[in-house]
């Protein structure tokens, strides 16, 4: 491994050592690896300047064995083709270990939304959407909302496309606002996931909620959420954390006071009865579990000896690296991984793209209700295959993707 | 001589040498160097052996401006992304400058034809063509010949793109054979036109073809034709030459008894009328014309320096040396450039998919004397805007084609 701080080099030792350990041949390993098409597309936009602009914009379908593409589309400076192609790739395995009917698809642009104006935006979105638009649609692919895009740009997604095929069509995206075609408990759904598969790991290895102690790091909308379903389930949550630093207090906190406290202060520091630390002190904490929700490389090989939660639950993509993975094992810590832990999100999308094309809706309870089976049912599927091969929860969840991707390409052979 | 990556590269200069010309604004010009479209595949391909492999291939569209994109298919081990974007590029502005109602494009499959069978070739180009059936067709992008492609590898894509589309579908490729929908007179084409170019160049220049000589390097398609017209328009053929050796006969050569030769099978220094001459000889015989049909680059400074000619017409494709080309203008040599002198095949291309489209196919006077018009018609218009603008005829051509599409993209605004 060249760089252990590469999340998408991370996931690529996982895949390849998981096609390994299944004996396929290079060229079938070959094709699961890379991308089945890739788009560039150049997007002049004006700006209130009057000025022209070109900007450029990428889609990547990287497999499309199971059915039609899923995965977000983000806006940043920073954007380029070897890193969506990566987020495709990762979302093929996440929705295979899930068993929802998608490959896995990305999209970006290469842009500074914090320097466009909303006019300015709507327009990159809806020439970008106008481009790409053969590679789109409910049968096809089906982008979502990622860094830097949220419900409105997926709504102009939606009316652009819409006006391209002559009718509304709502299935073409997720993440959509309610009352456009929007799914209930989409936003709670992958903070709800986290506190799914937290159980049903618990059952396994061990615990109730009454007993476990829990520290949370980000109180976003993966770990905000997932701290408060936590408290509200009865687990003690012990520890919370912003961007700027976390809170921590052995008698439990209360997370709903606290979340009230950083959305008015903006800040989770001087909330009484707590300790102010940095986060990365926050993770070696004492604790049962730890739900890393926040970023990416957050345990690592300095830092993973110290963790003394004994199940670690990633809220957030990427936060373990390879190097903390071995390290962990060997302590006999438990990582529910990313792929399988925060795949609440995409199984909600995949809810509302379901009601989409139905042109039915559910109510809160009942997607809860599905998702809750949903998840469960992967959960289970991966510690079979973890105890079937002998492999940790990681290892086992990309081997059982693998296998899933690949069990179709295998039944539809090669085209032409 | 040179790389094609030196070539491209000076194509792109000359197109920024247009838009500067021209007054292009910055934003503009951006829009029109950048490809609109670039799609990347990987084609997983069944090898006769059983083996699966995949093979890296685009689809790249430049400009959409002024209608369908048109462009090569190239199969070969060096395709590479700079490459395709470079060719659709010169692709775009060679449609502009003849005038033919296409943008440009290029595609290309990265496999080493040498090396595979029949039946591999034939099912990654077919797989290739299921890939980009989306952005092709006889309104968004007609797939032609290039390098490592022929009228077979053309019927295969024609296959596949109808068997897709549910009806047959002529006019999405062109470079078809014949009965397949392939137009009278294509091979003749590029050849005729480098007649039907120097006779009215030598007019303008006050000369009579009929009292001309002309002298040719290559003898192939292109340089077989061109003696063929010239000859019949009662030019002196006074030499030719291809990479077996070549003939010169001051009075004039047999063309026919010469075409009869080789059609049967003889090659050009087996030719018993004339004396021997080489290729590098014919460059600097005495002639009024000089017609480079071979390689790039024969036109060498040294050439320039040395030639009798008046005029040149670059029959083959970069057929002069950019070195040579002040040397020629400080002498008064006037030349035809290659984007002008070798169109006669992409008119006869555009020719083919007129006739597709309409479903009716003209006879052999028909096509030549749309050719012969067509060609004039060109011509005219870009030796006007020499003279206008006191530019050399390659300048002058490169600012009508850019003009053109600027135009265009001006005249219908930004979507989105």
């Amino acid at each position: 491994m060249q760089d252990e701080f590469n999340p998408f080099e991370a996931m690529a030792v996982r895949f390849d050592a998981a096609a390994e350990s299944l004996g396929l041949p290079e060229g079938q390993i070959d094709m699961l690896r890379k991308p089945v098409r890739e788009i560039t597309v150049a997007l002049p936009i004006l700006r209130d300047s009057g000025e022209l602009e070109v900007f450029t914009g990428y889609r990547v379908h990287h497999n499309i064995d199971r059915g039609p593409c899923k995965g977000g589309v983000r806006f940043a400076p920073d954007v380029t083709l070897d890193e969506v192609r990566a987020l495709a790739a990762w979302m093929t395995w996440k929705c295979a270990v899930v068993n929802v009917p998608f490959g896995g698809g990305k999209g970006g642009i290469i842009c500074n939304p914090g320097e466009m104006s909303e006019r300015e935006l709507e327009a990159l979105t809806r020439r970008y959407t106008s481009a790409i638009l053969d590679m789109l649609g409910p049968e096809r692919d089906v982008p979502a909302p990622d860094m830097n895009t949220g419900e409105k740009h997926m709504a102009w997604l939606m009316d652009t496309y819409s006006m391209h095929v002559r009718h509304t069509e709502t299935a073409v995206v997720t993440g959509k606002p309610l009352g456009l075609g929007g799914s209930e408990g989409r936003t709670e759904a992958t903070g709800r996931g986290v506190t799914i598969t937290t159980r049903e790991a618990l059952k396994r290895w061990g615990g109730t909620p009454e007993n476990t102690t829990v520290v949370v790091q980000g109180c976003g909308n993966v770990g905000g959420i997932a701290a408060r379903l936590f408290q509200e389930q009865g687990y003690k949550v012990t520890g919370l954390s912003e961007i700027r630093g976390a809170i921590h207090s052995p008698a439990g906190l209360d997370v709903r006071a606290c979340l009230d406290a950083f959305s008015k202060e903006g800040t989770l520091e001087g909330i009484p009865d707590t300790d102010w630390m940095t986060n990365e002190e926050l993770l070696t904490q004492p604790c049962d579990v730890l739900a890393p929700c926040a970023t990416e490389n957050q345990i690592h090989a300095g830092n993973a000896g110290d963790i003394q939660a004994r199940l670690i639950i990633e809220g957030a993509n990427g936060p373990t690296t390879p190097p903390a993975d071995a390290i962990l094992e060997d302590k006999g810590s438990v990582v529910i991984p990313d792929i399988l832990a925060n795949s609440g999100g995409v199984t909600v999308s995949y809810f509302e793209w379901v009601q989409n094309r139905m042109g039915y809706s559910w109510e809160e309870w009942d997607v809860n209700g599905r998702l809750e089976r949903l998840l469960v049912a992967s959960f289970n599927d991966v510690l079979e295959c973890a105890q079937r091969t002998g492999t940790s929860m990681r290892m086992a969840s990309y081997i059982l993707a693998i296998e899933r991707v690949w069990g179709c390409s295998q039944l539809r052979g090669i085209y032409a | 001589m040179f790389t094609e990556e030196e070539a491209l590269a000076d194509l792109d200069n000359q197109f920024r040498e247009a838009a500067d010309r021209l007054g292009l604004s910055g934003g503009l010009a951006e829009m029109m160097a950048r490809c609109a479209v670039e799609l990347k595949i990987n084609l997983p391909v069944h090898l006769d052996d059983g083996s699966l492999v995949v093979r890296p291939a685009f689809r790249i569209q430049h400009n959409v401006a002024r209608g369908p994109c048109l462009g090569g298919i190239r199969i070969g081990p060096h395709v590479t992304r700079e490459q395709m974007r470079g060719l659709a590029a010169s692709m775009t502005w060679k449609c502009a400058i003849v005038n033919v109602p296409f943008g440009g494009a290029q595609g290309g499959i990265k496999a080493d034809t040498s090396l595979m069978s029949a039946s591999e070739l034939e099912r990654v180009v077919r797989r290739y063509t299921a890939s980009i059936y989306d952005f092709t067709g006889p309104d968004r992008d007609v797939c032609m010949p290039d390098v490592g492609a022929d009228g077979r590898t053309m019927a295969w894509v024609m296959d596949t793109h109808s068997m897709h589309a549910r009806h047959t579908v002529t006019a999405a490729v062109v470079g078809k054979p014949r009965g397949l929908g392939g137009s009278h007179g294509s091979e003749e084409a590029t050849g005729r036109g480098v007649g039907i170019l120097a006779a009215e160049a030598l007019s303008r220049s006050g000369s009579r073809i009929e009292e001309a000589t002309v002298a040719i390097q290559g003898f192939g398609e292109v340089g077989a034709h061109a003696a063929i017209f010239l000859h019949e328009a009662g030019a002196r053929v006074i030499a030719v030459s291809d990479i077996t050796g070549g003939r010169h006969l001051p009075p004039g050569l047999d063309v026919p008894k010469l075409i009869a030769h080789v059609e049967a099978g003889g090659t050009l220094a087996e030719f018993t009328e004339g004396t021997a001459v080489s290729n590098d000889e014919l460059l600097r015989l005495d002639c009024d014309v000089l017609i480079p049909a071979a390689t790039e680059g024969q036109i060498s400074s040294s050439v320039a320096e040395q030639t009798a000619a008046r005029l040149i017409i670059e029959a083959a494709h970069q057929g002069v040396h950019w070195d040579a080309r002040t040397v020629l203008a400080g002498r008064g040599i006037n030349v035809v450039p290659d984007v002008l002198a070798n169109s006669g095949g992409l008119v006869g291309a555009y020719y083919e998919w007129v006739q597709d489209r309409m479903g009716y196919f003209w006879e052999l006077w028909d096509v030549r004397t749309r050719l012969e018009r067509h060609l004039l018609r060109m011509f005219d218009e870009v030796f006007e805007t020499a003279t206008r603008s006191g530019l050399d005829l390659r300048a002058a051509a490169h600012t009508v084609g850019v003009g053109r599409v600027a135009r265009f993209t001006e005249m219908r605004g930004l979507y989105a």
